[in-house]
């Protein structure tokens, strides 16, 4: 079971309050496993009901990631008026080329957090999204 | 025109492995073609049928996204540094 320090899930979830209207995305960066830190990137979509991330923003932290010797430990967004459980459009994205989901995912052994707005307060649940688009939750412990 | 390439670690699978290589190239297209003649089929997840670059990849040439430049027609400088990465996005 992941374990999510309560800081970096109230982080996330202030996240996703400050973007309202819009969705809110970003990084949660593992050292040795664990998640450490919570990396705000800008949604370039700029949308209620979309999210893409700013393309340097990602590489420049991978590439700190690397650096550090950190892994990536859950790529979060927030839905804000829908349950916080992974769309068609965040499953077909989950892979490259997207939609191509008979491939393995472009992040496998990454999660994804989903946070929604729709609820208060806004609960959060992670997930594995599997090769075939398998959606699997694993509920994580927040600590 | 030798230029530096950064990709990520969705698409180094595709390129040996590598997170940076260099390659050669006029333009973002002709970079491209030379990495798929080094690492067939590295083309075919970049570029459409047309040669445009997918929706749903990013190239940035020196921290600057292509698709407000000429797109994959934008014209590289010896020196020059881009960056490869699909897009992470969702709904």
């Amino acid at each position: 079971m992941p374990r999510i320090p309560r800081a970096i899930a109230d982080a996330i979830i202030a996240h996703a309050r400050e973007d309202l209207p819009n969705e809110a995305c970003g990084l949660v960066h593992a050292k040795d496993g664990q998640p450490v830190s919570v990396h705000r990137v800008t949604n370039v979509a700029a949308s209620p009901y979309r999210f893409e991330m700013h393309g340097m923003e990602q590489m420049r932290l991978e590439q700190q990631r690397d650096e550090r010797g950190e892994t990536l430990f859950a790529i979060y967004h927030s839905h804000v008026a829908s349950a916080a459980y992974p769309s068609q459009t965040d499953v077909r994205m989950a892979f490259f080329p997207p939609g191509e989901t008979d491939r393995e995912p472009a992040y496998p052994g990454t999660f994804y957090l989903l946070v929604s707005l729709a609820e208060d307060p806004p609960p959060l649940h992670t997930y594995y999204i599997h090769k075939g688009g398998v959606i699997e939750e694993i509920p994580a412990e927040i600590v | 025109m030798e230029v530096r390439v950064n990709v990520t670690s969705v698409i180094q699978k595709t390129v040996g492995g590598q997170r940076e290589l260099t390659a050669e190239g006029g333009t973002v297209a002709e970079l491209i073609d030379d990495i798929d003649r080094r690492y067939p089929g590295f083309r075919d997840q970049l570029v459409d049928e047309g040669g445009q670059l997918h929706r749903f990849v990013n190239v940035y040439l020196n921290d600057e996204d292509v698709r407000f430049m000429e797109g994959a027609a934008t014209a590289l400088s010896e020196g020059d540094e881009i960056s490869i990465l699909p897009a992470l996005a969702g709904g």
